[in-house]
């Protein structure tokens, strides 16, 4: 089929799709960014046992393959009675695999801030969370805006996952199965969604620059 | 020393008096190596006591060791009386009362000049934020910096940044303010600046361990010097005995490899 034949048959089915997609990138980014933090300052607490958990985590969730976890999240997770919608099962998956690269970056950044600064801190009076909060955090985000950006990109394209559960509305890379069940889209059809893809990738990486050169720490 | 001091030094001299910080029998080891060797020191306040000693000889571990940024094995250390928390919100509680002015100034990257000195007020001691602000204002307009509130650290001269950090320590009120060698990553033109601002601190009778290898800012402020060598005090004396009959042949030998550069 033509893209032109494509779009007219299947135009509305790509618009949610995309909007699907959307929504999974934006959700899991959010959750996998906050579990990030978390997680990154379990691992630079004073407490032990926070820190092997934290270190736990990584480990795991940095070395599953998507597709690995989804299948666990659906298949395993019912045993334990714990039953999730196929859509926050892909959700969690796009949000636990993430979390710990976001951890990885953000750790990153803090290595980049000069121990000095954190004894200042502390000798003014600062807690641990205040000097977190206030000193650690801010510096550390913003010195990786653009690994972050790249995770958030392929983030976006984890949610992918989703084309290996039944939802409705499908995902991008869902819709393109549909649409060869259905119809012939053939490569076509795959062609459109990866356009989109890239399309996103693209304003996402415009921003991300936009954003870093505002909050680039002058040192 | 100034009339002020003076009147300072007098009024707290009874027997009675606290001193501000006391250090008793304090030992402190890294790993095998013994850095301070059964420290005891009284500082009264409205003193301003200058540290020397050869490079090693662990006068930075000794500031440090004081608000606990290092801990110690054994002995004691009081300010005001209180032995300083072993952790936690009560270890920062006292932080808050004893000032740190670092060779590296370790201004917050992120923040401009305001917010660097309204950190401490606002987070820690929970002052309005206006209030903080228009008394940051007024320490900065002392330390000479006001044009630069709006500036962030790496916009700053080495001597606009440590007087910044020292207009930091200032908001928190402190009892007392530590400097560890303050003037020595400063390109030397920046260093008067510098010492011209500790000195005016000194004549309003601030409470000050100086760790430093300024000689003529110590014959000037100080009241008393301490040598340390090898992790215990040699020699303690007036600033005017100690540089013109230091009692011991280390002292001796330190003084004139100073001199010689
Ligand atoms: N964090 C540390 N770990 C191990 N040894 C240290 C540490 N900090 C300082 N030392 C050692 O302690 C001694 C005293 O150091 P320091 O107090 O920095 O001396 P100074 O400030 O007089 O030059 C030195 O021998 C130094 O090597
Ligand atoms: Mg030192």
């Amino acid at each position: 089929m033509s893209i032109q034949a494509l779009l007219t048959q299947f135009g509305d089915k790509y618009v949610q799709a995309l909007f699907t997609t959307w929504k999974l990138t934006a959700t899991s980014f959010a959750l996998a960014f906050v579990l990030g933090i978390v997680i990154t300052v379990m691992r630079v607490s004073p407490v032990r046992p926070l820190r092997l958990l934290a270190e736990f985590y990584i480990q795991i969730f940095r070395n599953i393959p998507g597709a690995s976890l989804l299948i666990l999240l659906v298949y395993a997770l019912p045993y334990l009675d714990m039953i999730f919608s196929y859509y926050t099962c892909v959700l969690m998956a796009c949000t636990l695999i993430p979390a710990a690269f976001c951890s990885e970056y953000l750790l990153a950044g803090m290595n980049t801030i000069a121990p000095g600064q954190i004894e200042a801190a502390r000798s003014l009076g600062l807690t641990f969370l205040q000097i977190i909060w206030r000193v650690v955090l801010p510096q550390a985000l913003r010195s990786s805006v653009l690994p972050l950006t790249s995770l958030l990109v392929s983030t976006m394209l984890t949610t992918a996952l989703a084309s290996q559960v039944p939802l409705n509305p499908q995902d991008l890379t869902g819709l393109v199965s549909y649409i060869n069940t259905h119809a012939v889209g053939g490569v076509t059809a795959f062609f459109i969604s990866a356009a989109l893809y890239c399309a996103t990738a693209v304003v996402i990486g415009q921003i991300g620059s936009w954003i870093d050169r505002k909050v680039r720490i002058l040192r | 020393m100034s009339e002020a001091r003076k009147e300072i030094l007098k009024n707290e001299s009874g027997n009675t008096e606290i001193p501000v910080i006391e250090l008793r029998n304090v030992n402190k080891y890294f790993g095998q190596s013994h850095v301070l060797k059964d420290i005891s020191l009284k500082i009264r306040k409205g003193e301003v006591v200058v540290v020397i000693g050869p490079s090693g000889s662990g006068k930075s571990t000794l500031c440090r060791t004081i608000n606990r940024l290092e801990t110690i094995e054994s002995g004691e250390i009081l300010i005001d009386g209180v032995p300083v928390p072993m952790e936690g919100k009560a270890l920062a509680a006292l932080r808050s009362q004893i000032g740190m002015v670092f060779q590296s100034f370790n201004l917050f990257a992120h923040k401009n000049v305001l917010d660097n000195v309204i950190l401490g007020p606002v987070d820690v001691l929970h002052r309005h934020r206006k209030q903080a602000k228009e008394e940051a204002l007024q320490l900065l307009a002392r330390v000479g910096v006001a044009d630069k509130a709006a500036k962030v650290p790496a916009q700053l001269s080495g001597g606009q940044q440590q007087r910044v950090a020292i207009a930091r320590a200032l908001a928190m009120h402190p009892k007392a303010i530590l400097f560890d060698e303050p003037t020595s990553a400063l390109d030397p033109e920046m260093i008067g600046e510098v010492l011209e601002v500790m000195t005016s601190l000194a004549k309003d009778g601030m409470t000050m361990v100086v760790v430093t290898h300024e000689m003529n800012f110590a014959r000037r402020v100080a009241d008393r010097v301490l040598f340390l060598d090898g992790g215990s005090i040699i020699e303690e004396n007036t600033p005017e005995a100690f540089f013109t009959h230091p009692q011991t042949q280390r002292a001796q030998d330190f003084l004139n490899s100073i001199k010689e550069h």
